[in-house]
């Protein structure tokens, strides 16, 4: 975190986002689906907060509403202290310069029938008032930020490989020298030997410039290897909040102690001395969340509580608890534990 | 058990030969735990699907020989080779919904294979469906056995696919990349069952994968490929204490560790895979390798002692130099 910001330069403050899906002529008729609930998370300049949970949990969703590709449906999102959460279009022009988004899939979001020089140059055009020359200089400053040739420049994605087209997609990302940028699983669709320069990449962007990122994965070593505080989610609540470290050596919350055990270490001795939060089942429907706490149905705490204790995780929706300076659990039984 | 020996698959493209798997040889025993790790078109995949025989393109050629408890599987007629497959050796793939037709239940796609290898009543197929069901975990497996797939989460799915393997008692299962649609929890549950199989069953099973660490979890042995060739294989204690190919040194590397500091920077492999069209002459991981010399230049074989073997020039004492530098590098970027 920036020691000299005063101020998160985004925020959410009890957002929400919902879906509806079905309709007349589907069985149980219309429903809605909290895809995110009431969520808060501040995102300060120059740090790298770690969005992570399971499919379907919201992390994407939630990475998706801050950078208002989604309308949000409820709930304030202030960037520099500003609610943009209700702007219209045109209000939020000048800020998605500021803001910008890296995909998951670098097969899926570059126009196949266009050239890498004009992909690039394209949000340069977009957010107008720069000449020709202008463009062009900074096209080829891009391209060799990202590690990419500019003899490459004529070229059409599909003659690049998975790595090289998410560095072109990261390169349409930085164009406009945004303060904030989302990146929605930027490394899960390539080969581990890629994988690590393309982080590589993310690293020296960020250190160049005062950047922040909000890294949506489901990789929790990714995760641990960039971010500086990272935000755990499970079916649209954030549970569990800490700074990258305290989470990975204190983790409080059942379903985070979960989520890390159960991630393959390539080391077989390691891997025996590990102790392992078993969960069972899968997540449950969003449409229909349990009470209470959303996890108890899976949680192998809940499972050990005495019958009273129990009932408070079925009637009570827990809040988030202080466990240490910057680090937050919404468990009523939250208790630190190094499961790595 | 299976004994792969000179293996080779091309396929015939308007670009020339491509060579997906160049004469590859190993075996898999029984109750044994087989890792195969690489990158996408490593040849993993396509090695394995040539032992179950489901590679039916015209244009593939196929060359060497699949040896399945004596019998030669290579050249075998379909209608032969229907009877070894899914009874005797059966496969789950990594993407349970393209396994499964939409428009059945799976109790009765599960009491389909039954049916087909074993001549049993309607009935005793269905019960033996949720027999199959519940010892792959599936709660309420009489209730689950009439359900269409779209009705299930992508764990269950899996373990229905697993189910409908696991139908004829194989002895051995070959799996392609099996948790990686699937979520971190439910792939530890996953794996688990893979297990289990072993324990209950007896199979022997292939685990083609990606990750490092599902290996390291569950395999006994570990085969890594790279560009059609395997690059090094071992006992999995063996492989990973001491691993002898720089490919296995930069795949170990560029994975973020779960614990201890955080390296500055992530240990990344320069370059790409090659191109199957156009493979250099020598070692085929020679363009990316650190530790290149002259010798590089011809191919490597494979070879080693005591079942741990690598296809590389490096001397003993050269790798572990290369070895030892490398700890010492990561200690000091981190």
């Amino acid at each position: 975190m920036n020691g000299a910001a005063t101020a998160p330069l985004l925020e959410a403050v009890g957002l929400s986002k919902n879906f509806s899906i079905g309709g007349r002529l589907s069985p149980g008729g219309r429903k809605t689906v909290r895809a995110v609930d009431n969520v808060s998370l501040q995102v300060w300049p120059g740090e790298t907060v770690g969005l992570v949970g399971e499919s379907g949990c919201g992390k994407s969703t939630l990475g998706r509403c801050l950078v208002r590709l989604y309308d949000v449906t409820s709930g304030q999102l202030r960037f520099k202290g500003e609610d943009i959460s209700q702007y219209g279009r045109r209000q939020l022009r000048p800020i998605r310069e500021e803001m910008q988004m890296v995909f998951q899939d670098p097969y899926a979001s570059l126009n196949p029938r266009r050239r890498v020089g004009d992909l690039i140059a394209e949000p340069l055009r977009v957010h107008g008032r720069r000449s020709r020359a202008e463009i062009a200089a900074r096209v080829r400053e891009l391209m060799g930020l990202v590690g990419l040739s500019t003899d490459q420049l004529e070229r059409f994605p599909h003659e690049f490989s998975g790595g090289q087209r998410q560095r072109i997609g990261i390169a349409r990302a930085l164009a406009l020298r945004p303060k904030v940028l989302v990146l929605d699983e930027p490394v899960s669709a390539l080969d581990v030997s890629i994988r690590a320069g393309i982080l590589n990449l993310l690293q020296d962007a960020q250190a160049a410039r005062d950047l922040s990122y909000v890294f949506v994965s489901h990789d929790l070593s990714v995760v641990r290897h960039i971010a500086t505080r990272v935000a755990v989610m499970y079916l649209g609540k954030i549970v569990e909040v800490a700074p990258v470290e305290q989470l990975f050596t204190a983790a409080a919350h059942p379903y985070t102690q979960a989520l890390i055990s159960a991630i393959p270490v390539p080391d077989p001795r390691k891997e025996r001395s590990r102790r392992r939060v078993v969960v069972t089942g899968d997540v449950p429907s969003a449409v229909n969340p349990p009470t209470g706490c959303r996890f108890r149905t899976r949680c192998p705490k809940f499972a050990t509580l005495s019958e009273d204790k129990a009932e408070r995780c079925i009637n009570e929706e827990p809040a988030r608890l202080q466990q240490e300076v910057d680090h937050v659990a919404a468990c009523h039984y939250a208790a630190a534990e190094e499961v790595v | 058990m299976l004994q792969v020996s000179g293996l080779s698959v091309s396929f015939r493209s308007e670009h020339g030969l491509v060579r997906a798997v160049d004469n590859v040889s190993f075996d898999v025993g029984e109750r044994e735990i087989l890792g195969v790790v690489g990158e996408s078109g490593s040849g993993k995949t396509i090695s394995l699907l040539s032992v179950m025989g489901l590679i039916n393109d015209p244009n593939a050629v196929i060359e060497g020989s699949i040896v399945y408890k004596g019998r030669e599987l290579l050249g075998l007629p379909q209608r032969e080779l229907r009877h070894v497959r899914g009874k005797e050796i059966a496969m789950i793939f990594q993407d349970p919904m393209t396994a499964l037709t939409p428009v059945y239940t799976i109790g009765w796609q599960i009491a389909e294979q039954v049916l087909t290898h074993n001549a049993v009543s309607r009935r005793a197929a269905r019960a033996r469906a949720i027999e199959l069901l519940s010892a792959v975990g599936i709660p309420n497996p009489d209730v689950s056995v009439d359900r269409y797939p779209h009705q299930l989460s992508g764990g269950m799915r899996q373990r229905a696919v697993i189910a409908m393997a696991l139908s004829c008692n194989p002895s051995l299962l070959i799996a392609d990349e099996p948790t990686t649609a699937l979520d971190v929890t439910v792939q530890a549950q996953i794996l688990e069952l893979i297990q289990k199989l072993r324990r209950d069953f007896g199979s022997a099973v292939v685990l083609i994968t990606h990750d490092m660490g599902v290996v390291a979890e569950v395999a006994d042995r570990v085969q890594v490929m790279y560009a059609g060739r395997i690059v090094e294989r071992g006992a999995k204690r063996d492989l990973f204490k001491a691993p002898r190919h720089p490919y296995t040194w930069g795949l170990l590397d560029s994975i973020p560790p779960l614990d201890g500091p955080r390296p500055r920077r992530l240990k990344s492999i320069a370059g790409m895979p090659p191109s199957l069209l156009d493979l250099p002459t020598g070692c085929a991981f020679g363009p990316r390798c650190r530790y290149r010399f002259d010798k590089c230049d011809e191919r490597p074989g494979l070879a080693g002692s005591g079942g741990h073997d690598s296809a590389c020039f490096l001397s003993p004492d050269a790798r572990a130099a290369a070895w030892s530098g490398r700890l010492l590098d990561n200690k000091a970027v981190s």
